[in-house]
């Protein structure tokens, strides 16, 4: 579906290039919930943003591959792309209160989606919003074309930015941080709802998030960024419980149930490296418990049973 | 052993919003717990179950309509004026959002210098120090001093809104979400030294938050809040281990079921 290798985003400033993306290989399978996994700076919005077509003027994208579907993409990334957002490729933000427009009802806020999207005559358009937001579980949709956002919970409205993102006819979705800004029980049904989708409708989803739970709960596979640069992909459980990228390992370790109670969690010394340093060897090796001079040079790629990683340490 | 905090029975009631509005049901359905000395107690549960209610009724912030609250064995609904101010001395208090709850327009040092001079110390050549060993204490060099809140990433500001909690020595730090706004790496340098502030000084804390496994890690004992009461509570090991409530098992076996 989605197959992306050495992506880079570079924006111009005054104090020289930024490098927002530096290296991402991504790639998805049709039907596959992927999840993306990193800390704040490490490039997951601003995939987001490339694969949206919404990258700011001047930034220059580069590709050694990029292909959507049967479409290659990879000479005019940019400009491609945002022929697509709306068509092929739809959004799920984090917050879905600020998704919706707060003055207008949601059945007018779904009848502007269908019909810029459908065309279709009036009643046709109100009884195919009425079938996708009852695809999405919500209860009594007739009753709900009446309501406005601040009317729903959270988790109804996440709903409702869920089945507007389906009434555009998307087939690929990226939902970014969807159950941040819910209760963990409601986010737990949002997320089951995706599930659910992408057997029935046949979606395949980018699920951006910091939250390993939100992986473990949802994902097939993910992919692990760190300073702009995917370093580890694999399907979730061995990621999981078998991280390669030393990164990964530190990340899964400073989880408060990765030490026993009240233990000291580990943690990692330093900060992400600048977006605009130059990063000619391993990007993480300041910050790596097994840095060595070799790290200073660009690291291989590893692969072993359909996960993959960068690092110069030898498999063991 | 005294208690620190003692709830009892605590009845919160909002007003209604309109003339002719009913009045809403209430936010506390007659909460009791206790914080003792030196413990740290978890406070976990989902938007509208009622844990800022209790929080804010606790720091005096709101009236309760019936039921008891004391710190320190004081009931500060008794208190008003200096004597009130004084008595809050004894809680620290944490925010969610570092970038909210610390003024961008100040220094590091005029944030930590705040709550001295506030009390009435005085401007002297003593302060500075004092300010650099607070910021020490919460792992920040001293070159922070002359900095601006916005200039810290989160995890340094958290850290800076640590070290201004504890200013006026306090014997209990009440922490509102204190890590949901950082990273995971993050998170685990803050709850660390969370855990080395309540060694070192034997601060009771109350810490609140949505996230049971973040809570359980820190805290000896946890309450469960849903809908305005206490559902569940326990030792961290027992509750976590032996959860009674559906609810609570809800909260704990959402992901990380690795695979």
């Amino acid at each position: 579906m989605l197959d992306i290798a050495a992506l880079s985003v570079t924006l111009p400033s005054k104090s020289g290039p930024i490098h927002v993306l530096r290296r991402i290989d991504l790639r998805l399978a049709k039907g596959e919930i992927h999840g993306m996994i990193g800390e704040s700076g490490c490039g997951k919005t601003m995939t987001a943003l490339t694969l949206l077509g919404l990258l700011p003027e001047g930034a220059s994208v580069r590709a050694e591959r990029f292909r959507f579907g049967t479409l290659d993409l990879s000479r005019h990334v940019a400009s491609d792309l945002s022929a697509l957002r709306g068509r092929r490729i739809a959004l799920i933000s984090q917050d879905p209160a600020a998704a919706l427009n707060p003055v207008l009802t949601i059945g007018r806020q779904m009848d502007d989606v269908i019909r810029s999207h459908h065309g279709l005559a009036k009643g046709a358009r109100r009884s195919m919003a009425v079938e996708i937001l009852l695809a999405t579980g919500l209860p009594e949709p007739e009753k709900l074309l009446k309501l406005y956002p601040h009317q729903l919970s959270g988790g109804m409205q996440q709903r409702v930015v869920i089945a507007q993102a389906l009434a555009t006819g998307a087939d690929f979705l990226i939902a970014d941080e969807p159950t941040t800004a819910l209760d963990v029980t409601v986010g737990a049904q949002v997320l089951k709802l995706l599930r659910q989708l992408v057997e029935t409708r046949g979606l395949t989803v980018l699920m951006i998030t910091h939250d390993m739970d939100v992986v473990a709960a949802s994902c097939d596979r993910a992919t692990v960024l760190y300073a702009g640069i995917s370093v580890e992909e694999g399907p979730v459980g061995r990621l999981l419980s078998a991280p390669r990228h030393p990164y990964t390992q530190a990340l899964l370790a400073a989880l408060p149930d990765a030490a026993p109670h009240g233990a000291r969690l580990a943690t990692v010394e330093g900060s992400i490296p600048p977006p605009t340093a130059a990063l000619p060897g391993c990007a993480f090796a300041a910050r790596c418990p097994f840095a060595m001079p070799v790290c200073a040079s660009p690291p291989p790629l590893r692969q072993e049973a359909g996960h993959s990683w960068i690092c110069h340490l030898e498999p063991t | 052993m005294t208690d620190v905090v003692s709830v009892e029975n605590l009845v919160i009631r909002y007003p209604a919003r309109g003339l002719f509005t009913a009045r809403p049901a209430p936010a506390l359905r007659g909460v009791s717990l206790t914080v003792s000395s030196g413990e740290t107690l978890g406070l976990v549960g989902e938007s509208g179950s009622g844990k800022s209610s209790l929080l804010r009724a606790i720091l005096g912030l709101i009236p309760a309509e019936s039921g008891a609250i004391r710190i320190l064995g004081q009931d500060w609904s008794q208190l008003d004026g200096a004597a009130l101010r004084r008595a809050r001395q004894a809680v620290g208090v944490v925010a969610q959002n570092p970038f909210l709850s610390l003024s961008p327009r100040l220094s590091v040092a005029e944030i930590l210098a705040e709550p001295l001079l506030a009390r009435g110390d005085a401007h002297d050549a003593t302060l500075h120090d004092r300010c650099a060993a607070l910021l020490a204490r919460c792992g920040l060099p001293g070159d922070f001093l002359p900095r601006r809140a916005r200039a810290l990433s989160g995890g340094q500001a958290q850290r800076v809104a640590i070290a201004r909690a504890l200013a006026l020595e306090p014997k209990l730090m009440v922490l509102d979400e204190p890590t949901s706004a950082l990273d995971v790496s993050v998170q685990a340098q803050i709850l660390n030294l969370l855990a080395d502030l309540k060694a070192e000084m034997g601060l009771s804390m109350l810490f609140v938050t949505h996230n049971l496994k973040v809570v359980a890690h820190v805290a000896d004992r946890l309450a469960v809040m849903r809908r305005g009461e206490i559902i569940e509570t326990g030792t961290s090991a027992d509750l976590i281990e032996h959860p009674q409530q559906d609810y609570t098992r809800d909260l704990l076996g959402f992901g990380l079921r690795r695979r």
